[in-house]
């Protein structure tokens, strides 16, 4: 009785009330049973003592019958799994660091996986938001200024009549252009324009309303515009009612004939807020040379290739080629045609595709790691499961129990995976919000962080289960199972320390680069110096002359305040970013020949003011500065950088003469010539340079504010040089232009920010793969420990019978270490070699650093031996204490 | 934990299918506690046989997860706490159905044994 009751208590206290009360009623009834049995044996005359021993012989297994009975229940399979997980949650406790090891492996792997999955997913899979965007290409003329598909008049309009291989083709205008939308509350939005035939080539059709109509998309046409889904919501309140209005865009008045989808952005990744007609007067473009400048898209005919598609097309491209493009830079132009995912992406692929190619190798290293964990964990358990088996526990109880323990700890593992992406994506953000397209928009993909978890599952249970299945018939430790299990957690960890040494060479190799890319030297001095762009509403700043007296009297207003050393403007800044290029061969000295052939490459202009040279920095070696007197003056001048100089008089002193800008016949005069300065990006090969004078005239000052990609014209940037810290010259420059006009945006950044901005990609690149470099290494470390240790853990009775016959504590270490040893070296070599063999892959993504660096590949060597070593020796470390006569005690 | 018992089968024990029919036609009788119909079945087959508990209790609470009994705790001959069983009207119609089946096999079988069937 007493023996039941404490079964009962003991059920009570591991499980729950409901259950441990059926549990004391079928023991109850059970009781009742062998309480009657006894009765009637003591009626038939037998001791107490003796009636309840035949009782309990007659009735058979009491724990029998109530296993049998409890099976029964309806819930008896939910109720073992509810155990399976209670045991194996208790056998976790037991063993805090394999559950902790095992969670963060995954978690590392999930994570990083599904966060970098994210990320690469819009640049390299999805599908871009156009119907049958995968026949979607960008047609157009490339040439060393413009490295971007563009189209003109005199090409576009011949072409879209004859070409064949395409079923559409339409283009917009070159880019978004900043535009007013003048009403009682005027604001700066951004404008495009596109031709009637533009969204229905993407596939898309306006939420409200309706495409333009051919007649609309026709010079002097009806004025209509389509809004966008933002400007219909925060401006018009969502009023289907738009439709009738007509709204006052840069002064003319447009009537609203539709509203873009809500997620609708250019193929040149633009989001526009208002699309207007293209409305070219064809006619006149067709014979104008070279004609009004646009994109050109088209959709691919079903079935032909891009290659197919450039081969149709190349003769048009002849044709058109060498009647409009004088013969000395034809060459320079070619056709090219793109898919529209590499137009929008192809910088950007590379370091997706390496950033996966990382994380898919952490998540190999993460697997193995969950493998060699879990085998190894099998193989301890053996006994357990043997002495279980032996004492009845099914065979499908015992892979029930091992699935379950798999299961809970890949669950904990994706969950902690899932949080680890979602702060991951949120620190690739922070980390370099322009280094990769589609970054800050970047969502978590479920997809992913599903499939890596199942992943992560599988590999959790193939080798969990395998001792499950095994299914030890006997006690003894030795099997020749765990020799199997051994050499396949040796491959594992062999194989996990050569992916490490792969990704750590890549991760050296883009470090260094981009230290070399931090070290170099700039040619400008980027302390103290604010730059800002003013956008003046067109409307109101409506000549060239307005925006020249603004712009005046807003270098004045900055000039007076303290600690303000130089006040300049200019329409694009060093080392990178937009710029404006001529041909080299547009440039032309004074009594030399044109260059006979080709273009001679490309030569970068500046438009800037005098103090431009002392905001920056950068010095004048030869000749002078433009001084204040020049802006009022009617001479041309200009300053070269060194290397211009250099090129257009080489070998001859270059101030005082003159040069001829080919296009419009300007002379100018050099007045000096300037250090060069960093100017073709933070990577690329210093162009020369020409500075041209933006003087006090109204002419200087035209273009219209930029917005994105820029063009010749541009508005000008106002750079700034202080004493004081830029942060606090911001809000100052701010107060003086609000004290101008109080409607025109300021947008003001540091120069040393937007240097910085230009290794966005470059800092995201090398700190990602440092990062999955550093956690494939750990993993690698940790499987190696641990590989070690079990290893050297059940060699204990072996160590102890060397010692008594007189192995010195040396000869275990280097039995124990040895074996550490041998795996680092073939996964080091192996590894070398996967490294070197892949490093080519990377070296477009390298500045000043060869793939096969010597340097690079020694200290990684050196880093992973050292870190490996020290996890092999730990455990040998131990094994090295054993005391031989425990040891032999043991067991 | 809960290992599986290999209760042994001895060959007294009953095919399952009979067992169920044995309890629920000495249930048919009257409501009756565990330790009763084993001592019914035993008695009723002049001590030929013998229910094993091993299989007695699963069998009832088989029977009663299925709906076929239904047992409620009441006092038993003896002054104590006990489970009584007794037949649902599902049941009723499972036992004629089991009898009915028992009836057809029994023909079966001894017609393959060539003995002549006895009504």
């Amino acid at each position: 009785m007493s023996f039941l009751k404490l079964l009962a208590r003991l059920r009570a206290f591991v499980f729950p009330s409901g259950v441990a009360r059926a549990h004391t009623d079928l023991d109850d009834e059970l009781q009742f049973h062998l309480e009657r049995s006894i009765e009637v044996n003591q009626a038939a005359g037998m001791s107490p003592t003796e009636a309840r021993r035949r009782a309990l012989v007659d009735f058979g297994g009491v724990e029998g019958a109530r296993a049998g009975a409890w099976r029964e229940r309806p819930g008896w399979i939910l109720e073992t799994v509810a155990q399976d997980i209670r045991y194996a949650v208790r056998g976790f406790g037991r063993n805090p660091g394999f559950t902790f090891t095992v969670i963060a492996t995954l978690a590392l792997g999930i994570g990083t996986a599904t966060a970098v999955f994210s990320v690469a997913d819009r640049i390299l899979f999805r599908a871009l938001p156009y119907a049958h965007d995968d026949r979607l290409v960008s047609v157009g003329l490339v040439q060393s200024l413009e490295r971007q598909e563009f189209a003109v008049g005199g090409f576009y309009y011949h072409w879209r009549d004859n070409q064949k291989p395409f079923e559409a083709f339409a283009a917009q205008g070159t880019m978004l252009h900043a535009c007013a939308l003048v009403e009682n509350n005027p604001a700066q939005l951004n404008c495009i324009t596109a031709e009637a035939g533009f969204l229905p080539l993407l596939g898309v059709a306006p939420v409200l309303g309706r495409n333009f109509l051919p007649e609309e998309d026709r010079p002097n046409g009806p004025q209509v515009a389509l809004i966008s889904w933002g400007l219909w919501r925060s401006r018009y309140g969502q009023d289907p009612g738009i439709l009738s209005r007509t709204i006052d865009v840069d002064g003319s008045p447009v009537r609203v004939i539709g509203v873009l989808p809500k997620d609708f952005e250019l193929p040149t990744l633009g989001v526009p807020d208002i699309m207007l007609p293209m409305a070219r007067d064809e006619a006149k473009e067709r014979n104008a040379n070279p004609g009004g400048p646009m994109r050109a898209f088209a959709r691919l005919r079903p079935g032909l290739s891009i290659a197919e598609a450039k081969a149709e097309m190349e003769p048009l491209f002849i044709h058109t080629r060498d009647s409009l493009i004088p013969a000395q830079i034809a060459k320079d132009f070619h056709l090219s045609i793109r898919s529209l995912r590499d137009r929008e992406t192809k910088d950007a692929q590379l370091p997706a595709w390496v950033l996966l190619g990382a994380v898919l190798a952490v998540l190999l290293i993460a697997c193995a790691n969950v493998a060699g964990l879990m085998l190894a964990r099998g193989l301890r358990q053996e006994r357990e499961l043997a002495v279980r088996a032996a004492l009845g526990a099914s065979r499908g109880r015992l892979i029930r129990q091992t699935l379950t323990e798999a299961a809970l700890l890949s669950l904990a593992g994706a969950a902690v995976g899932l949080l680890l992406a979602v702060g991951l994506l949120r620190v690739f953000v922070a980390l370099a919000p322009t280094g990769i397209p589609f970054l800050a928009r970047a969502g978590l993909d479920l997809r992913i962080a599903g499939f890596t978890a199942l992943l992560a599952i599988a590999s959790g249970l193939f080798f969990g289960l395998a001792p499950a299945l095994r299914q030890p018939r006997s006690l003894t430790t030795h099997t020749a199972g765990a020799r199997r299990g051994a050499l396949l957690r040796r491959s594992l960890v062999a194989g996990q320390i050569a992916i490490s040494m792969v990704l750590l060479s890549g991760a050296a190799l883009l470090l260094r680069s981009f230290q070399k890319m931090q070290e170099q030297s700039l040619g400008i001095d980027t302390q103290g110096v604010l730059t800002a762009r003013i956008a003046l509403p067109g409307f109101r700043y409506n000549t060239p002359q307005k925006k020249m007296e603004f712009y005046l009297r807003a270098e004045e207003a900055m000039r007076r305040l303290p600690g303000v050393r130089a006040v300049a403007y200019s329409d694009s800044l060093p080392p990178g970013g937009w710029h404006d290029e001529e041909r080299f061969s547009g440039i032309r000295a004074e009594g030399k020949a044109a260059a006979a052939q080709g273009t001679g490459g490309s030569i970068l202009t500046r438009g800037v003011t005098p103090d431009y040279f002392r905001a920056l920095n950068i010095p004048i070696v030869r000749g002078r500065s433009f001084s204040e007197q020049d802006r009022s003056g009617s001479a041309y001048w200009v300053v070269l950088s060194r290397l211009a100089a250099a090129r257009i008089f080489p070998g001859e002193e270059a101030v005082g003469k003159r040069i001829e800008r080919v296009r419009d016949g300007l002379w100018l005069t050099v007045a000096g010539v300037a250090e060069n300065a960093k100017n073709g990006g933070l990577t690329e090969p210093d162009l020369p340079e020409i500075y041209f004078l933006r003087r006090s005239v109204a002419q200087d000052w035209g273009g219209r504010a930029p917005v994105g990609e820029v063009m010749s014209g541009a508005a000008p940037l106002m750079v700034v040089d202080s004493t004081q810290p830029p942060a606090s010259v911001a809000p100052w420059l701010r107060a003086q232009i609000a004290a101008l006009d109080p409607t025109a945006p300021v947008e003001t950044e540091t120069l040393r920010m937007s240097v910085s901005k230009l290794a966005d990609r470059p800092r995201f690149e090398s700190a990602l793969l440092g990062f999955f470099a550093i956690c494939g290494l750990a993993m690698a470390a940790i499987g190696l420990y641990g590989v070690i240790a079990f290893m050297a853990a059940r060699r204990t009775q072996e160590i102890g019978v060397r010692m008594a016959l007189g192995a010195g504590r040396g000869d275990i270490l280097r039995l124990i270490a040895g074996e550490g040893v041998r795996l680092i070296a073939l996964g080091g070599a192996l590894g070398l070699a996967g490294a070197l063999a892949a490093a080519h892959l990377v070296k477009s993504l390298l500045y000043q650093v060869g793939p096969y660096d010597p340097a690079v590949y020694a200290s990684v060597a050196l880093l992973l031996g050292v870190v490996a070593l020290a996890a092999a020796l730990l455990p040998a470390r131990a094994a090295m204490r054993v005391d031989p006569a425990a040891a032999l005690r043991s067991e | 934990m809960t290992a599986q018992s290999s209760s042994a089968s001895s060959s007294s024990d009953l095919l399952q299918g009979t067992l169920d029919l044995l309890i629920l036609r000495t249930l048919a009788l009257e409501p009756m506690h565990g330790w009763g119909i084993a001592l019914r079945i035993q008695q009723l087959s002049k001590e030929v046989l013998q229910v094993g508990q091993g299989s007695l209790y699963p069998a009832l609470h088989r029977l009663e997860y299925r709906g076929w009994i239904q047992a409620e705790w009441a006092p038993s001959e003896n002054n104590r706490r006990a489970k009584f069983y007794s037949l649902t009207p599902t049941g009723r119609k499972q036992l004629e159905a089991e009898v009915a089946n028992w009836d057809r096999m029994a023909s079966a079988i001894a017609l393959v044994l060539g003995r002549e069937a006895e009504a």
